[in-house]
């Protein structure tokens, strides 16, 4: 259960490895020390031990500065930039996903040069960036929320309730994997896979609100529903748009097909909204 | 299976008074009541080289009870004062304190747990989890008062709470959140109690009323507070997140009363 994580040498190319540790700024990721759990696990092949594991492990068995200190592979991108939130920034990022049309700025992330590199701002100063602590709490709401749905049917017991938790694991899931076949499938596939988790996850937001709205009224699902899933698209559109332009190579910009995809994805959205919003025993 | 065994079986002495048997138990209780006491008056000597170990003799009776007495102490503790061997049964501490249960702690971080509007977190600044299992115990309890059968699920839940806890507090303090999972776990099972009044309290209350839920509602914003509070107090790095901690607290807490109130 020890991971000593000192994956300085594990070599990955692109822009994105820079874009994803953005955390220069904060230095977690530069590791003057060594790990002193030593290199128990050097070279474990998947990123998703590296840093799931190794969030759980390193930091069960003492304070988190010493996961902090350590690299996680880079791949995987530092899980403590997205959680750098604060009480304002969860307000405005909410307002922007449940009403993105209101939204009045610009969608790009703020870059700033660190080291040399191009990093992306942390959430805290830029209101366009991912943050996991919304989609973490916005996924808790939604299973409470059908909790209380269903108990008000009802039919409550423990087991419906980890059936729910299975299904919006599973939907948060499909999610990504549409974003990551996405960006697959449009030739930029190195975006760090902590900010497609983000962005899916953020789907959670709409859904809790409308699953709350039913609770108080149960007609206003039918108008609410195909709302939040119109709101989720055009965020996911917006926001997928501007990755994709630093992802593509220039001749590829605005192509027919892009367009298409992103149509598709928007188009998506609504089963898979009515899909996690079907609360049944 | 007939096995010859390098050890004589015991022969106890009746009227046939004979001095120079050896005589030895093994078994405990096969000398329960009075001390055991070998009858060979005479020192043994070369008598028996094949049980080296019997070379006592009778007239020191607690020398004989210092061969058994790891035995006896286990078996009759109520005569274990009567054998006054150095440091084994009377220097031993007592049970509670050699668990580490310290119930009149206990009794107090139960107490501060009570008022919501001043944490005392000087209190709970050394963790222990027997308190958070008396408030798991009694709200398993209570359920089942109630006809549901919970004990396994509560205590799966306040596994995957805590760790839920865990990680987002230590992710949004950064650097240097140095929350760990044994306080997170002990704390989260302290601000139980009035969940535990809850349940015991819906006992009484109609089932589905608009009674439980707003009930509800004030026990879950009383457990938040505290858990909050002794959170951000404890473990630093906590201050200005305060908002975001009480709402996965809140959500912790939301939790345990679906299971009350459904």
């Amino acid at each position: 259960m020890i991971l000593g994580c000192n994956f300085g040498s594990v070599a990955h190319t692109d822009m994105y490895n820079n874009l994803g540790n953005p955390a220069g700024v904060q230095g977690p990721n530069v590791n003057p020390q060594p790990n002193p759990f030593g290199n128990a696990f050097y070279g474990a092949g998947s990123g998703l031990i590296r840093g799931g594991l190794g969030a759980y492990g390193e930091k069960f068995l003492g304070s988190s500065s010493e996961f902090m200190q350590s690299n996680i592979s880079r791949y995987f991108s530092n899980p403590q930039y997205y959680f750098q939130v604060n009480e304002q920034y969860v307000r405005n990022k909410v307002k922007v996903i449940l009403f993105p049309l209101l939204h009045r700025g610009h969608w790009t992330r703020i870059t700033e040069p660190v080291g040399g590199r191009l990093s992306y701002k942390p959430p805290i100063y830029d209101i366009n960036a991912p943050d996991l602590y919304i989609p973490f709490m916005a996924f808790g709401t939604y299973i409470i929320l059908a909790g209380f749905t269903i108990g008000l049917m009802g039919k409550f017991s423990p087991e419906a309730m980890s059936m729910q938790f299975t299904r919006g694991l599973a939907g948060w899931f499909i999610e990504v994997l549409l974003l990551k076949g996405l960006l697959y499938s449009l030739g930029g596939g190195e975006a760090p896979l902590l900010d497609l988790v983000a962005y899916s996850g953020y789907a959670f937001t709409g859904l809790s609100l409308t699953l709350l709205a039913r609770l108080c009224w149960s007609y206003s699902y039918y108008a609410l529903m195909p709302w939040m899933s119109l709101c989720m698209g055009i965020f996911l559109v917006k926001t997928m748009k501007r990755v994709f332009f630093t992802e593509m190579r220039s001749y590829e910009k605005h192509s027919s097909r892009q367009h298409y995809l992103l149509l598709f994805m928007a188009i998506a959205q609504f089963p898979l909204f009515f899909w996690l919003g079907k609360i049944s025993a | 299976m007939a096995k010859e065994f390098a050890v004589r079986p015991v022969i106890f002495p009746s009227s046939t008074g004979n001095p120079n048997v050896p005589q030895h138990s093994r078994h405990p209780g096969a000398a329960s009541a009075p001390p055991f006491q070998p009858p060979r008056p005479t020192a043994p000597g070369p008598a028996n080289p094949s049980i080296p170990f019997m070379s006592f003799d009778v007239g020191a009776a607690s020398a004989s009870s210092s061969f058994s007495a790891p035995v006896f102490a286990s078996v009759s503790t109520g005569g274990g004062g009567h054998f006054s061997v150095p440091g084994s049964f009377e220097d031993e501490p007592p049970l509670l304190e050699e668990l580490g249960i310290n119930t009149r702690q206990i009794w107090r971080k139960t107490l501060s747990i009570l008022n919501p509007f001043r944490v005392k977190p000087d209190l709970h600044e050394d963790a222990d989890l027997s308190g958070p299992f008396l408030f798991l115990m009694a709200f398993g309890l209570f359920q089942l008062l109630a006809g549901k059968f919970h004990f396994g699920i509560i205590l799966g839940w306040v596994t995957v709470a805590a760790l839920f806890l865990y990680v987002v507090f230590n992710m949004l303090a950064g650097r240097n959140g140095n929350l760990d999972l044994y306080r997170c776990l002990s704390l989260v099972g302290y601000c139980m109690l009035p969940m535990v009044i809850l349940s015991a309290a819906s006992l009484f209350v109609p089932h589905g009323g608009v009674l439980i839920f707003s009930m509800a509602a004030v026990f879950v914003l009383w457990s938040t507070r505290v858990c909050t509070g002794l959170l951000v107090e404890l473990a630093s790095g906590g201050d200005e997140h305060r908002g975001l901690i009480a709402y996965a607290c809140c959500l912790v807490y939301l939790l345990f009363s679906l299971l009350i109130i459904f």
